[in-house]
């Protein structure tokens, strides 16, 4: 990472550090102050899009240590998502377990599905992995759909998460626990980097087969790979389960899979700051379209075409995702450290 | 007995018209190396075209036909001009994502234009039957099967003989050798869109006329990319005969199986094939294998 | 030291950041009301896959209520707001929908179709936010809570149909042989619960149950396979695709028209007659909640007709578009009944207490309102939650759907009573 002038590194710790220098801890703890106090003053509207984008970072993170760190790629990623919502949902609804053991089952249940649908990835690679997730994706949602135990197409109900005496039964409380497994999904992403699994994942991604001929266990990796990316989403699909009040396989379709792939590219592949910049965008930009420009068009134009404005949300979406690919395929995440890079060095160029 | 006969006519036809899409995304695959996940948009956007033409500036098909053609090969050069060429050479990841993109921006074409998304072609092909022993057979689908057909032999004559055909498949190998052997690299991708969007169109055509134009017709695309996988993704042969395989499959499957299974196991057939597939013989039946080296 | 005023510096910026950012951030806030109207949430699927339908109803919501504010001056003098968002047939969407309804001070809110409200009937019924549903599923208001229907569900229409087959259709001994093809969503499931609950009491046997996608292009297995057991009726609850094609395929396979078969009310529409062909659904048998066309001599269909003329033409002689005109009526209705009991200022609050009256006054104060003979007329019976019970019969004759029967009332059934019934 880029540092100011003077500041030194003697040792590899200080190498390796992600805060290196008291002025990036002070913006931590002030950033993290800004992220826990100021939706106090939120309506339940914006806290639920809060909410909504917290849980899919979560996700997001999850498919970029998948795709972006270890190059699997991926496109069923809702359905692993669907798996450990409605774990959580029927341990906590049939079985009356409590939340945290929900929480966790979820996302170990769906790390293991992950896992036995990630077998084909050591054979195959590149679109053959793709169409083999599609493939998943779609075999877990005709599982859930006709299942007695996940209510079939009727769906299920899921009571509030709740943690010793403390119910989450409003946006706000939801909200803290959210952002709570944000803040450590964040943490554990970055630092999964830094180790030598993360490194093992990056060999992977840039060439396997070199990977396995300088004794990198690839079998192992992607398999570990697949697993943390589904565990990730088995934790989002909890959360989503306890936010939502009820389930329904619909919520879950191939269509969000491939949100969730394009919200990692356009936020930048193989970064962590990526996958929170791309989410954060995407989400606000669907709300913005729906709730506010669309209706603004529908009321100040009313001479236009029926069609115009239900249109006009996919088409801005789509065009978003093809001009970012070709304006800025790294995404977002390698655009801001351009822009830091220049507020560092401005009016030095070099 | 009879049933018997009927499942296998019913999954031959239903498969031929999986293969006629899977033409469509193994000639893009053949030819640049792309996943065109917005196939079945484009054969959306053709079948409303084709709608519009025939039904609302009411022109009999003999003229509105062609001009479905000649619109295909524009939505194809476009497709290529704007959002592909400027992407040549990147990861594979990025040109997938492109495909989807245009996926969702085709969508919102055909809801601004065409808002009320369910409509109905006018008949194309006579409402009798054809009897084959005890079993029945629309005419709708004889007519798939002989197009598809036809397509075959045409696409595969075209890209063994003809100098544009081998360029393509030159291409999809190795884009730098091609260049610096003074092939166009930009006009071959070019081309190879432009057949892809006739096929999907020539695809839309059929099957609207078997189903109506709905939203639906996307997910039937998604049931194609199970025949080529089966057959292979860069294999013409392979999907034509990967195509009735799954056909058959869903047509037997659904069949005898839905008894003893819960409802709807016929939806799920193709996707199990698929990561039996995968496990089983990766590169498809007649698929080729790609060896890397390091 | 250098470090440590850099440190104080950037102390002082981050602090000074959130003051001046704090009541900018606060206008995301929850909003004031302004004016005196009456807010009503309207959330309808208007893009995404079924915008076939959600275009007109949400056409439709919109036309009645401006008929209403402009035209009758609105209920009691307060003009109607009516907020539409448009939900894309998504949960998350829905969701995100409902909250800013709940946000903007809406009394209640609708949606057209059962799967939306099925994404958010859980949050409406723990907040006790009351909401109306246009095309309703048992599975919405089955424990009944906050949730109502406008019209009779996907199991009422499976109930009224094979009430009507077995006294006007049926001249056989014993019990005739019925087939179900569902959907594979509630719209299916609804009447697989009804006939699971109430077959054998009506006297039928169901002998095959079958399953299908909206995306299905032949069900030739599928009737093949009901082939071979001999129904007597064939029962689609399903849209008009599949039922079009599922049809299609039986005048191939020639089961029809020996074997009758019956549609739910969201396959019997013009789609249907489009889709299969009028030659080829012509004596096809269907249940509608409303009326199945404009040229009914009914008192709404007047101002109904002329607005959708004036202002969406091309949804003149739409099904849906009939469906949400009575539902905006229905909603003036309830609002005119809870400002005639509770008054304006209460409602005006948009708060819990509003929510308590609109329901309590509003819905279940309905009593026999005839939504200008649009549909069947609307009327709260405690512990049923559907406020339109009745249905017609409709048949497809020559091309286009007309009605065999007047208003028939269709039983409740308390699906909450039987353990297969979800939770």
């Amino acid at each position: 990472m880029s540092l100011p002038c003077g500041i030194r590194n003697y040792n590899y710790a200080q190498d390796m550090a992600i805060f290196r220098t008291k002025t990036h801890w002070t913006l931590l703890v002030c950033f993290l102050i800004v992220v826990f106090t100021v939706p106090l003053y939120f309506s339940n509207y914006w806290l639920g899009v809060l909410n909504l984008i917290g849980t899919t970072i979560i996700a997001a993170l999850g498919l970029n240590i998948l795709v972006g760190y270890c190059g699997q790629l991926s496109i069923g990623h809702a359905g692993f998502i669907a798996v450990g919502a409605y774990t959580s949902a029927i341990l906590t609804n049939r079985f009356e377990m409590p939340f945290l053991v929900g929480i966790i089952s979820a996302g170990i249940v769906a790390g293991l599905v992950g896992i036995i649908f990630g077998l084909p990835s050591v054979r195959v690679k590149g679109f053959y992995l793709a169409i083999t997730t599609i493939a998943a994706q779609y075999i877990i949602i005709w599982v859930i759909n006709h299942w007695d135990l996940t209510g079939g197409f009727q769906g299920i109900s899921v009571p509030y998460a709740s943690i010793g005496g403390l119910v989450f039964d409003n946006d706000l409380k939801q909200f803290y626990l959210i952002m709570f497994f944000v803040v450590l999904a964040v943490f554990f992403a970055k630092n999964l980097s830094r180790t030598k699994v993360g490194r093992a994942f990056i060999a992977i991604r840039d060439n396997d087969l070199a990977a396995e001929v300088m004794g990198v266990n690839t079998l192992y990796y992607k398999l570990l790979a697949f697993f943390i990316g589904c565990f990730f989403a088995g934790i989002a699909g909890s959360l989503m389960a306890h936010t939502t009040y009820t389930l329904n396989a619909e919520q879950f379709s191939f269509t969000d899979s491939i949100l969730y792939i394009g919200m990692i590219i356009i936020g930048g592949l193989g970064t962590t700051l990526g996958p929170i910049l791309g989410v954060t965008f995407i989400r606000i930009l669907q709300q913005l379209l729906i709730v506010t420009i669309v209706p603004w068009l529908g009321n100040t134009f009313t001479s236009l075409p029926a069609g115009f404005a239900s249109g006009l949300a996919p088409m801005i979406f789509g065009l978003v995702i093809v001009l970012f690919l070709i304006l800025e395929p790294r995404g977002l995440a390698h655009r801001w450290a351009l822009f830091k890079a220049a507020y560092r060095l401005w009016p030095f160029s070099y | 007995m009879d049933q018997f006969g009927q499942y296998i006519i019913t999954g031959l036809s239903v498969g031929m018209v999986y293969a006629l899409i899977a033409l469509g995304f193994v000639l893009i695959w053949k030819s640049s190396s792309v996943a065109n996940l917005a196939l079945g948009q484009i054969v959306l956007l053709s079948s409303w075209f084709t709608y519009s033409m025939l039904v609302q500036v009411n022109l009999p098909s003999y003229i509105a036909l062609p001009i479905v053609v000649i619109f295909a090969v524009c939505l194809g050069w476009i497709i290529e001009r704007f959002a592909l060429r400027p992407l040549i050479a990147q990861p594979i990841l990025s040109l997938i994502a492109v495909t989807l993109g245009i996926g969702y921006f085709i969508e919102g074409i055909i809801t601004f234009i065409w808002p009320w998304s369910v409509d109905a072609l006018p008949r194309l092909f006579p409402r009798d039957v054809v009897h084959i022993g005890t079993a029945v057979i629309s005419q709708q689908y004889l007519w798939v099967i002989g197009i598809c057909l036809v397509i075959f032999v045409l696409l595969t004559l075209f890209f063994r003989y003809h100098k544009m055909g081998v360029a393509m498949r030159a291409t999809a190998d190795d884009q730098m050798a091609v260049q610096a052997c003074g092939i166009p690299v930009t006009r071959v991708f070019s081309t190879s869109w432009m057949l892809a969007c006739v096929v999907a169109a020539i695809g839309g055509v059929l099957i609207s006329s078997i189903g109506g134009i709905t939203h639906g017709l996307v997910d039937t695309g998604l049931k194609a990319f199970s025949v080529v996988i089966l057959g292979g993704l860069d294999s013409f042969v392979g999907a034509l005969i990967a195509g009735p395989i799954i056909g058959l499959a869903e047509s037997l499957g659904g069949g005898y199986l839905t008894p003893y299974m819960w409802g709807g196991v016929r939806d799920i057939i193709p996707f199990i094939i698929i990561i039996i597939v995968m496990v089983i013989k990766p590169y498809g039946l007649f698929g080729e294998k790609r060896i890397e080296r390091i | 030291m250098k470090n440590k005023k850099l440190l104080i510096i950037n102390t002082i910026i981050c602090l000074a950041l959130l003051t001046i950012a704090m009541p900018v951030l606060s206008a995301c806030g929850p909003q004031e009301h302004t004016g005196q109207t009456l807010k009503v949430g309207i959330m309808t699927p208007t893009t995404g896959p079924a915008a076939e339908k959600g275009v007109p109803l949400r056409d439709a919501n919109m036309d009645c209520i401006q008929y209403i504010n402009d035209e009758l001056g609105g209920v009691n003098g307060y003009k109607i707001e009516a907020i539409n968002l448009d939900s894309q047939y998504k949960a998350d969407q829905a969701v995100a929908n409902i909250k800013k309804f709940t946000d903007d001070g809406c009394l209640f809110f609708t949606t057209s179709s059962s799967t939306e409200m099925g994404y958010v009937q859980e949050i409406a019924n723990r907040e006790g936010f009351p909401g109306l549903v246009a095309y309703s599923s048992p599975s919405n208001y089955h424990p009944p809570q906050h949730v109502y229907g406008q019209m009779p569900d996907y199991g009422d229409d499976w109930t009224a149909f094979t009430q009507y087959y077995l006294n006007n259709i049926w001249k056989g001994t014993g019990k005739p042989k019925m087939a179900l093809m569902l959907l594979n969503n509630p719209t299916g499931a609804g009447a697989k619960n009804a006939a699971r609950a109430l077959a054998d009491q009506l006297g039928v046997e169901i002998i095959a149950t079958l399953e299908h996608a909206s995306t299905t292009l032949s069900e030739m297995d599928a009737l093949t396979q009901i082939k071979t057991l001999n129904p007597d009726v064939i029962y689609i609850s399903s849209t008009p695709k599949p039922a079009a094609i599922i049809i299609k395929n039986a005048v191939d396979l020639g089961m029809y028209p020996k074997v009758t078969i019956g549609v739910c009310h969201a396959a019997m529409t013009k789609a249907l007659v489009d889709l299969g062909g009028a030659d080829v659904v012509n004596g096809v048998y269907g249940v509608f909640p409303t009326i199945v066309s404009w040229d009914e001599n009914v008192p709404g269909v007047a101002k109904m007709s002329e607005y959708a003329t004036k202002l969406h033409p091309k949804d003149v002689n739409n099904g849906d578009y009939v469906a949400a005109w009575a539902q905006s009526l229905v909603i003036a209705e309830i609002l005119k009944k809870a400002l005639d009991a509770v008054g304006y200022d209460v409602l005006a609050k948009g708060d819990k207490a509003a929510w308590e009256a609109i329901e309590k006054y509003g819905f279940q104060g309905l009593d026999g309102y005839d939504v200008g003979g649009l549909q069947s007329p609307v009327k709260y019976a405690a512990g049923d939650n559907r406020l339109g019970k009745s249905l017609r019969i409709n048949q497809v004759k020559d091309g286009k759907i007309t009605a065999i029967t007047g208003w028939v009332e269709a039983p409740l059934i308390k699906y909450e009573t039987f353990d297969w019934f979800g939770k």
